[in-house]
């Protein structure tokens, strides 16, 4: 819980370097501007304001690495809204629905929904972080293999969720998709579909293969229009309509803490990271919602669950990183060389003797959402007005752009030539009509579904009942089956009543007939 | 351009750090941390370039090819990773290829159990083990030297290491992790990257010779009364390609020189001290040697880590 005495010092470290609050605004903006590029992820832009961080004191230095991390959580959504290709993979169940609603002439308002679920969720992710830091980086060392295997199964569960017209070709897509995601060289030593080049070795780079199948097809259906988005009257860039969106996302709360808590939990679990929360957020909320059935058509919760996810898995790995000096994703990495370069190492020993920093940086990520808020505005206006350029404009830069930005990720060849393979993979998919959101959702799972598996089969020596030892594990089966059985259970009886109403608007027809040749033989 | 007259004008524009491994590790911040001193020494500066991937190879083919000009060095961890990925990745260079500059930092395999573990002594664990080998779970990244000293203990006190109950990390920090969320009974890992894990795991035994100053408190293999060869862990630093240390003499002895100044330079080893980041020199003779032992060694064992 807080320590009141600490709590004090950390206000008395936020108010006597103030100066160091000017570095929000600019570090929000970079976080921002680079997220929103696809290709370019968070640990790039964090990679790049490395070195300029150097020259500042500590803490202006880390309220600027944070902050960047903070625009980036949000920076990739708008891309993901406006043209269906995420910035970054956390991203990606932002695109389901935020396009959709774009597709609708509703953008401002998906983009409003999108920045205040990112704001809330932020702020409460960190609150929270404030009084479970110590407690949670324990709960997050025990949580084992099993536990993840189970939590991986529930990400693959979404492809069920995600829907396309043929089962079968959807089972196809979501088993190639794990097989590309298991090249390269396994937890156990063993090399696998690498084909002898040394880059696969590490496996498929998820950025510039996501950005490949996801935006080929994409690029493909957007050259056959003019603009972004077709009626003219939609395209407007309306700030009162961005902070409806903004205003309505106050009116799912369910959503927006059950997004939190899974955010938070899988952000805080090393090396997982916002990219499945998002998803299992996703899927969690359809699978409960009453209007589960227009999800992936529009329905502004499936934004506001997926970026409550993304938001506040950053409070999360940001609690790993502080209290166990442990990375939960590239961008902490860089966070943690920061403290190093400033001669601090974080980990259990920084949070019981340097306790008011501590208090003072996640206080200061609470400023920073909040001032997300007014500088995400600004920055949605401007990057909306995209819709107005003709396609023949934008089409060529995002191009340009994303190819520059997977030379980025890879430093090299490599990621250019993924995102040309999976571009090309990508339309066959659409063009024989294999979900290629499946293939993502593989591909980002795929490494994950196997090393878990393996070392729980390691651990246990084979022996199943291993699973009776491992209560969280055994919960969070449990949680996932019951939350299947009420969807089952919720689809039969809906199926039930449609049946019902069927069966009775059947009998209405045919009493009706029945009258009408009634009626006739009378007349006749 | 004959070889004297480009190393009397050099260094003459800024020169690429290779660090074969991303942006956080221990090689990258031992770069950055180091940079300004030896960009003193050298007069030009420095621009640190991550190439990670497959276990150093894509750094190290990148440095092999570039130019032997002096414009491309390497801090890296050259043992036990550039002799894996020759042994075991089947990499298209030698060993002999990468010349070492010096090699500060030294790390060790330490054996170690979750801090509220009920195993206090490495000694139980090797009993425990005769009894039953498959009776603790042990954490630990194969192909690694760590691997190697485990397989070795293990032979050493005639227990079948095809028995264990082995479970595999692809990372020092995912195997620690591992540990000392006693997610396995006992990991066997570098042990410098325990220090900010110290408080929540117990040292069982380090694989060192002699007690290592930066965890004088873990107990040495020897003690534990397991006679075992072992395999040093990391030795990283600093290191350049053979090519240009016999195409280029002047360049390398100059480079050399440079990195001795700023390894003794006081400022820089207070700077370094308080990240945790070595700055010992042991010159390149030295480093030469422990690196080309330990790729020997490696070589030795190799069907372990098979």
């Amino acid at each position: 819980m807080i320590d009141i005495s600490a709590f004090q010092d950390a206000l008395g470290i936020m108010f006597s370097s103030v100066g160091s609050w000017g570095w929000i605004v600019p570090g929000l903006i970079v976080g921002l501007v680079f997220s929103a590029i696809p290709g370019i992820s968070i640990t790039m832009a964090m990679a790049i304001v490395l070195p300029m961080s150097l020259y500042m004191d500590f803490f202006s230095a880390i309220v600027f690495l944070t902050s960047v991390y903070t625009g980036a959580g949000f920076g990739g959504s708008v891309p993901a809204i406006l043209m269906n290709i995420p910035g970054s993979p956390s991203s990606f169940a932002t695109t389901f629905d935020g396009y959709a609603m774009s597709k609708k002439g509703e953008h401002n308002e998906a983009l409003g929904y999108a920045l205040f679920a990112s704001t809330i969720c932020g702020i409460g992710g960190y609150l929270l972080l404030l009084l479970v830091v110590e407690p949670l980086a324990d709960i997050v060392l025990r949580i084992g293999p099993l536990e993840m295997f189970a939590v991986a199964i529930w990400g693959m569960l979404l492809l069920g969720s995600l829907g396309s017209t043929y089962i079968s070709r959807g089972l196809l897509a979501a088993a190639l998709g794990i097989l590309l995601g298991t090249i390269g060289m396994n937890t156990a030593g063993f090399t696998r579909g690498t084909m002898g080049i040394p880059v696969l070795l590490d496996g498929i780079s998820p950025i510039p293969a996501m950005i490949g199948l996801l935006a080929a097809g994409q690029l493909l259906s957007l050259a056959g229009r003019d603009y972004i988005i077709e009626a003219e009257g939609s395209r407007e860039v309306s700030v009162r309509r961005i902070l409806k969106g903004c205003w309505g996302t106050m009116k799912f709360p369910g959503v927006l803490l059950r997004g939190s808590i899974i955010g938070i939990v899988i952000g805080a679990v090393p090396g997982v990271g916002s990219s499945i929360g998002n998803l299992i957020a996703y899927a969690e909320t359809k699978r409960t919602a009453k209007d589960s059935a227009t999800f992936g058509k529009g329905n502004p919760k499936g934004v506001v669950a997926a970026e409550s996810a993304v938001a506040s898995a950053e409070g999360g790995s940001m609690a790993t990183m502080l209290a166990l000096g442990i990375p939960g994703g590239g961008a902490t990495a860089i966070l943690i060389a920061a403290f190093m370069m400033h001669n601090i190492v974080p980990g259990p020993s920084f949070i019981e003797t340097q306790k008011p920093m501590v208090y003072a940086i996640i206080l200061n990520n609470i400023v920073q959402a909040i001032v997300l808020l007014a500088v995400g505005i600004g920055f949605i206006y401007v990057a909306s007005n995209i819709v107005k350029v003709r396609t023949r404009y934008v089409l060529p830069a995002i191009l340009v752009i994303a190819t520059l930005g997977t030379y980025a990720v890879t430093g090299e060849t490599a990621g250019p030539i993924t995102l040309f393979v999976f571009a090309l993979l990508g339309f066959a998919l659409q063009r024989y009509q294999y979900p290629v959101s499946a293939v993502v959702v593989g591909i980002l799972l795929g490494r994950m579904l196997e090393t878990e598996f393996l070392r729980s089969y390691q651990l246990s020596g084979g022996n199943p009942l291993y699973l009776f030892e491992r209560p969280g594990a055994l919960a969070i089966i449990g949680v996932m089956l019951l939350s299947l059985g009420m969807t089952a259970w919720g689809k039969r009886r809906q199926n039930k009543a449609e049946a019902e109403e069927e069966a009775a608007m059947l009998r209405l027809q045919q009493e009706d007939a029945a009258n009408r040749a009634g009626s006739h033989a009378t007349k006749s | 351009m004959p070889s004297i007259l480009r190393a009397a004008n050099y260094p003459s524009r800024p020169i690429n750090v290779i660090v074969p491994f991303a942006t956080g590790g221990y090689n990258d911040r031992l770069s950055r941390a180091f940079a300004p001193y030896l960009e003193k020494e050298l007069g030009q500066p420095l621009v640190i370039v991550n190439k990670p991937g497959a276990g150093t190879q894509l750094g190290n083919s990148y440095a092999l090819n570039q130019p032997a000009d002096g414009y491309s060095i390497m801090c890296t961890s050259a043992a036990p990773y550039i002799p894996l990925t020759v042994l075991l990745q089947g990499a298209p260079y030698k060993v002999e290829d990468f010349s070492m500059l010096n090699l500060p930092s030294r790390d060790y395999t330490l054996a170690a159990t979750s801090a509220d573990s009920p195993i206090k002594t490495f000694a139980e664990v090797i009993e425990k083990l005769k009894k039953d080998p498959s009776s603790l779970s042990i954490g630990v990244q194969p192909a690694s030297a760590d691997y190697a000293n485990m397989v070795l203990a293990m032979q050493a006190s005639e227990i079948d290491p095809t028995k264990l109950r082995v479970v595999t990390y692809d990372g020092g920090g995912p195997a620690r992790n591992a540990t000392a969320g006693a997610q396995v009974d006992v990991g066997f890992v570098g042990g410098e990257g325990f220090l900010p894990l110290k408080t929540k795991i117990r040292p069982l035994a380090i694989f060192a010779a002699e007690k290592v100053d930066w965890y004088p408190s873990a107990p040495l293999l020897a003690e534990s009364g397991v006679k075992s060869d072992f395999v040093e862990g990391s030795q990283r630093g600093w290191a350049v390609t053979t090519k240009l240390k016999n195409e280029q003499p002047d360049i390398y002895k100059f480079l050399a020189g440079a990195v001795e100044r700023a390894s003794k330079n006081p400022q820089a080893i207070e700077a370094l001290e308080k990240q945790e980041l070595a700055t010992t020199w042991y010159g390149p003779e030295a480093s030469d040697k422990a690196y080309r032992d330990n790729a020997s060694k490696m070589a030795k064992y190799v069907a372990l880590l098979k």
